[in-house]
């Protein structure tokens, strides 16, 4: 097991390199002086015209181009993230400020739509051919059909503004300090994006377990005499949960990617509206770090699936 | 029935097999499955219906969808104006069929080029191997290791907002899937018999790839060229929602849907957003229902 972590890590670095290489390209080819960016502007623009052309030499920025990136890492390697052009804000501070809203945000809506996904996924494939299982797939469709933002528009025009149950968006008002404080901010972005995450989990817990059940070892097991739920959960639902487990995995990423467009829907002050506000302002250091940070939460899923298929699935680690 | 009668009828349909006269029948066998898939039926005539109704928008309203009305603005839906008016008093009704076009135009458009550039390159390099292959995999694996939405924003950032760039944005996007989905069928399928035959025959590598073995794989890239469809159809509205794919004085469904941000015109005037959702709801379901129904006919192994 240790090896094979071992190796999957070192099959991630080359990967890492190339795209940190890719939003260093992108960092120097947009507008914007990189001097600007690696010290606090305000620093900066007391600056003479001799201090800055030193303190370019001392941050390495007249080195060849490569050299240049290599700085650019090991600064980013070290937390040193440089500063966004706009606020001229460290962007590590962004992150450590937007960061917590958009993980509770994500993480309840992942949590909710896994159990429930796999719970409907089961039934559905334990029922396959039912009415149950035809209006459950139906459902589905629609959700992964319906725009995610339009459903948050609906759900926000229905509960906030006519019914008046919930409030319309934001996260933090003056005067909370608990949870329980924010969470009826929290109740309507949950749910839209657990219900639109559902759609996808159930389908793929159906198509798993369907493809569970249909193995020669679960007919030996009835064969044997099991009872028939010992035989759907302990045989058949095991199996099936490796590839939900690959599913939930990819779903990670969206810990970050996932909600950008719900965020800003309900006004979520998260890393995703950061984004978007970001996008919008040209803040293009802001923009790239942002993204560089978005492919590490995706490349750090695929090696905690990798572990876990693993660990669930013995087959995968003889490969 | 008697085993001489059951003899008699199977030397019947050998006769009428072997002349040939049976074959039309086979061929169409995915579509007559695809019609005997009520979801895929429903999907195809909401798709026809919506297309259509967009083709032909300047026969089913006589409004301009860029012509402001200062005097009739925010109607409510009437005989007049089939689903009201805007904030600048455009009628949202032929700005949804008129939007339609571009929507779809994005939609279809990028994920058909995609599939051009994604099947193009993974058919010879899944058939080939080697370094093309390997130098392609890599890059696509650098493309898919961003999470989509952040991804398509990025390049927006750099590229700039217009339609031909939105195009540019969602091929770079979509290519990758294309290319590994064909690469991986090309490797199973280089393997069968008929194309070591065709070697032997001393047939060149491109008529073995694109003539030979390709139509074997079409069924998948089918299934995934609508699936890629619903998906842009989704992106563009989501990105033109927030105001960063197509310019906004171009209508789309996305750039309709971006005035319902304003919170006093998601309370009050439910007609500006609600109908256009719903039709991008129902042309991506249908979508997604024709996607479903071509893999259930053309794979029989997925069926569920």
């Amino acid at each position: 097991m240790g090896t094979f972590i071992l190796r999957r890590i070192l099959i991630l670095i080359p990967m890492l390199v190339a795209i940190s290489f890719l939003i260093y390209l992108g960092l120097e080819l947009t507008p914007g002086d990189a001097v600007s960016h690696m010290i606090p502007p305000d620093v900066a623009n007391t600056l003479s015209a001799e201090d800055l052309e030193a303190l370019r030499e001392q941050l390495g920025l007249n080195q060849p181009f490569l050299l240049r990136f290599w700085i650019w890492l090991t600064n980013v390697l070290q937390g040193n993230f440089g500063h966004s052009l706009e606020a001229g804000v460290a962007i590590k501070d962004i992150f450590l400020d937007r960061l917590p809203a958009t993980l509770e945000l994500s993480g309840f809506a992942i949590l909710f739509s896994t159990i429930i996904g796999c719970f409907l996924g089961t039934i559905s494939a334990l029922r396959r051919g039912s009415a149950t299982d035809n209006s459950l797939t139906v459902v589905g469709m629609l959700g992964v059909s319906i725009p995610e933002f339009f459903f948050g528009l609906v759900a926000l025009s229905f509960f906030a503004l006519h019914l008046e149950w919930l409030p319309v968006g934001g996260r933090l008002m003056p005067g909370y300090d608990s949870f329980w404080d924010r969470a009826p901010h929290l109740v309507l972005p949950v749910l839209v994006l657990s219900l639109m995450m559902t759609a996808g989990v159930m389908r793929y817990s159906r198509a798993a377990m369907l493809d569970a059940l249909s193995r020669e070892y679960i007919r030996t097991a009835r064969a044997k005499g099991l009872p028939g739920w010992r035989v759907n959960l302990l045989h058949g639902l095991r199996t099936a949960l490796t590839p939900v487990v690959v599913l939930i995995g990819f779903r990670l990423p969206a810990l970050i990617g996932g909600s950008v467009i719900i965020e800003l829907v309900f006004q979520w002050p998260g890393l995703g509206n950061e984004f978007i506000a970001a996008v919008r302002g040209q803040d293009y250091p802001l923009v790239m770090m942002i993204a560089l940070f978005s492919v590490l939460a995706m490349l750090l899923a695929s090696l905690i699936i990798d572990v876990l298929t693993a660990l669930i699935d013995p087959r995968v680690r003889l490969e | 029935m008697s085993d001489a009668a059951l003899n008699r009828r199977f030397d019947r349909l050998r006769v009428l097999e072997e002349t040939g006269k049976l074959k039309s029948r086979s061929r169409s066998r995915a579509v007559s499955k695809l019609m005997n898939n009520r979801l895929a039926v429903v999907g195809l005539c909401l798709f026809t219906i919506i297309l259509l109704a967009s083709l032909f928008a300047p026969l089913l309203t006589g409004y301009d969808p860029l012509r402001i009305d200062l005097r009739g603005r925010l109607q409510p839906p009437s005989w007049q104006h089939w689903f009201g008016t805007d904030m600048t008093g455009r009628d949202v009704f032929s700005r949804v069929l008129y939007g339609g076009r571009i929507s779809i135009l994005v939609g279809l458009g990028s994920a058909l080029i995609a599939a051009v550039i994604g099947v193009g390159i993974g058919c010879y390099a899944g058939y080939k191997g080697g370094w093309l292959d390997a130098f392609v995999l890599r890059t696509s694996e650098v493309f898919m290791a961003f999470p989509q939405i952040i991804l398509v924003l990025l390049l927006v950032s750099i590229l700039g907002q217009s339609l031909i760039n939105l195009i540019i944005i969602f091929v770079i996007t979509g290519w990758g899937p294309m290319y590994r989905l064909t690469r991986a069928r090309m490797l199973s399928l280089r393997e069968e018999e008929y194309v070591q035959a065709l070697q032997s025959f001393g047939v060149s590598t491109f008529k073995i790839c694109y003539k030979h073995i390709l139509p074997n794989a079409l069924g998948p890239i089918m299934v995934n060229i609508t699936l890629t469809t619903a998906m842009f159809i989704l992106a563009e509205a989501g990105l033109s929602f927030l105001g960063l794919g197509v310019p906004l004085q171009i209508p789309t469904w996305g750039n309709i849907l971006n005035a319902a941000q304003d919170l006093r015109v998601l309370q009050n005037y439910w007609w500006i957003w609600l109908p256009v959702g719903t039709v991008i709801s129902l042309f991506v379901i249908s979508v997604n229902f024709i996607g479903d129904g071509l893999r259930d006919s053309t794979d029989p192994s997925q069926q569920g």
